[in-house]
């Protein structure tokens, strides 16, 4: 069975494993609604503020930024130490990693979908160029689920995993963040990016080299 | 023992060297202030010129401009020394300049024998009230700035604002190529390890990377000082470069967090040489791609800002500047081994109780 072929299958067998505990994904979807809830309340007034294109830009990404790191984190912890010894031998690693970063991708679009939703429900929508803000969410997405998950199988093997997730992940979602954050602005025309292109092309190549990192070095983390 | 010792004596050497010739060589001549700095068209103004690093001697030939481009300059009619270190300069401002601007910003110019000719751009500013260019051109009687003398001592530039402080060149940014060196260091002995499985690699990346983090933090010291003198602040989250390097230590420091959480050794070096390739990986567009397409930077080289080199990094500056980084380098590497060392002792020591 060729890897492509074993990381479909896997792919298949995670959202099959969602479906069946749908307490997981339905716990992240609640999560995103009540926190965006919480900055509704919170944040009364701030439609007339002349802060309001700024303060929801900063927002929308904290919101997506923890939710993602919550939706995450359970995605090697979830599963015992022989389950996983058990795809081992059966599958490349290489597949595993890669159809948990898969996975993850499409649960983190959803989840930004929905609290852009919300957010545009409640708070309201300054986006002005919706393409643009949709490749954000889009890279972002990438970005955060490729770094997350590799971030996650590296925590996973320390007993103080939800911490360690935190401390290891932040930092290094850094770049993606100010890469995202200046998309995201210009597409609410807070301010004019004249290299727009290069800024996605930037986030296109952090994705890519970290996507290689993480495939080339997660066969060294698996072996238990 | 020299054969395998020498590179010690070098990095000595040629830290020695960056510190005494960068501490030693002065700056070339300058001027510190012009009074007055308003100046009308048509006057015998009085300058007093504070210069710096200069030592005027009676007898002195010393003449000055005022520059308004290359073709046109006002000589002074007469220069006076105060004192080796101030002057006092008589110019006849003709009443029509050629410019159109109502009042411009004007360099000074001082020349002499011994000090090269030296100048402050913006130093004075002249209010025309009359403008007319062509009659201007057409009775200007003065030569344009020439026959003037080079500085040929060893000599650091002068820069305003910056002044002595451009000699933190040698030491802030050195340790930062240093850091980024040593880390990479780390990064190639955690290959090592997922190869060989040696426990004593990852002794070795772990003594890069606490130097690493040492030269990140007097990094940071270095660079917080000359923010100081400079831009008179500590610190400013308002600068990419200052957060982006705050980051990069934190993703080191979370290295050692990840470290302390494992008790089994094995599990611990191999997880912990998988973060730290990971980790330098993310570390390069974060140092090397961010601050450069951020707008506001206030250092060089950055946003929009002149690059690092030309003017501000001359032939003296790069006699001291290169090798301070490989001195650095290479003494990073021996207080790495020097940790190493004993961190192989005590792990020894540590095997030899348990058998």
């Amino acid at each position: 069975m060729g890897t492509l072929k074993e990381t479909l299958f896997l792919i298949q067998k995670e959202m099959l494993l969602e479906w069946r505990q749908k307490y997981a994904i339905s716990g992240i979807f609640l999560y995103v609604l009540s926190t965006v809830f919480i900055v509704y309340m919170s944040s009364q007034g701030l439609q007339e503020s002349n802060l309001f294109r700024n303060a929801w830009n900063a927002l929308f990404w904290i919101v997506i930024l923890f939710a993602s790191v919550n939706a995450i984190t359970k995605s090697f912890v979830q599963e015992n130490g022989y389950r996983q010894l058990y795809y081992y031998t059966l599958v490349n690693p290489i597949a595993v990693i890669l159809s948990k970063i898969v996975y993850n991708t499409l649960i983190l679009l959803g989840m930004s979908a929905l609290s852009y939703f919300a957010f545009s429900l409640f708070i309201g929508n300054p986006v002005r160029d919706q393409q643009q803000f949709f490749v954000a969410i889009l890279l972002g997405s990438m970005g955060f689920s490729i770094t997350l998950t590799f971030i996650s199988a590296i925590a996973s093997k320390a007993s103080n995993s939800a911490t360690l997730m935190a401390i290891l992940g932040f930092p290094i979602l850094i770049p993606i963040i100010l890469t995202l954050l200046r998309l995201s602005s210009n597409a609410i025309g807070l301010m004019r990016d004249t290299s727009i292109d290069t800024d996605i092309s930037i986030l296109i190549a952090i994705d890519l080299i970290l996507m290689g990192m993480a495939l080339i070095l997660f066969p060294y983390l698996w072996r238990d | 023992m020299i054969k395998k010792h020498w590179w010690k004596a070098l990095a000595v050497l040629i830290v020695l060297y960056s510190i005494i010739a960068g501490m030693l060589i002065p700056l070339k001549p300058g001027i510190l202030q012009v009074h007055p700095y308003n100046l009308e068209a048509g006057t015998s103004p009085t300058l007093i010129v504070n210069t710096y690093n200069t030592k005027f001697e009676q007898g002195d030939n010393i003449r000055a401009w005022i520059s308004i481009d290359s073709n046109y300059a006002i000589p002074a009619r007469e220069t006076r020394m105060l004192n080796n270190r101030q002057l006092s300069i008589d110019f006849d401002l003709p009443t029509f300049l050629p410019f159109v601007e109502k009042s411009k910003s004007l360099a000074l110019v001082l020349d002499e024998k011994e000090h090269g000719a030296f100048v402050r751009p913006r130093a004075i500013n002249i209010t025309q009230n009359t403008i007319d260019t062509t009659r201007a051109q057409s009775v200007w009687t003065y030569p344009p700035i020439k026959d003037i003398h080079r500085y040929d001592k060893m000599s650091f530039p002068m820069r305003g604002i910056i002044y002595e402080t451009i000699k933190n060149t040698f030491y802030h940014v050195p340790l930062w190529f240093g850091m980024v060196l040593i880390l990479l260091g780390a990064m190639i002995y955690s290959i090592k390890y997922l190869q060989k499985a040696d426990p004593f690699a990852d002794l070795r990346v772990l003594s890069y990377t606490r130097i690493g983090v040492l030269f990140g933090i007097l990094g940071c010291v270095t660079g917080s000082i000359w923010a100081k003198n400079t831009w008179g602040t500590w610190w400013t989250f308002e600068e990419i470069k200052l957060n982006v390097s705050a980051i990069a230590l934190l993703i080191y420091l979370a290295y050692f967090v990840l470290r302390s959480s494992f008790e089994d050794e094995e599990k611990r070096a191999r997880i912990s040489a998988v973060y730290s390739i990971f980790a330098f990986v993310a570390m390069v567009p974060l140092l090397f791609v961010i601050p450069r397409m951020t707008e506001a930077s206030l250092h060089p080289g950055n946003g929009g800002n002149p690059g690092f080199g030309g003017d501000d990094l001359d032939n003296s500056m790069r006699m001291v500047f290169y090798p301070a980084i490989i001195g650095w380098t290479l003494l990073g590497v021996w207080m790495a081994n020097l940790v190493y060392r004993a961190d192989v002792l005590s792990y020894k020591m540590m095997e030899k109780e348990l058998s």
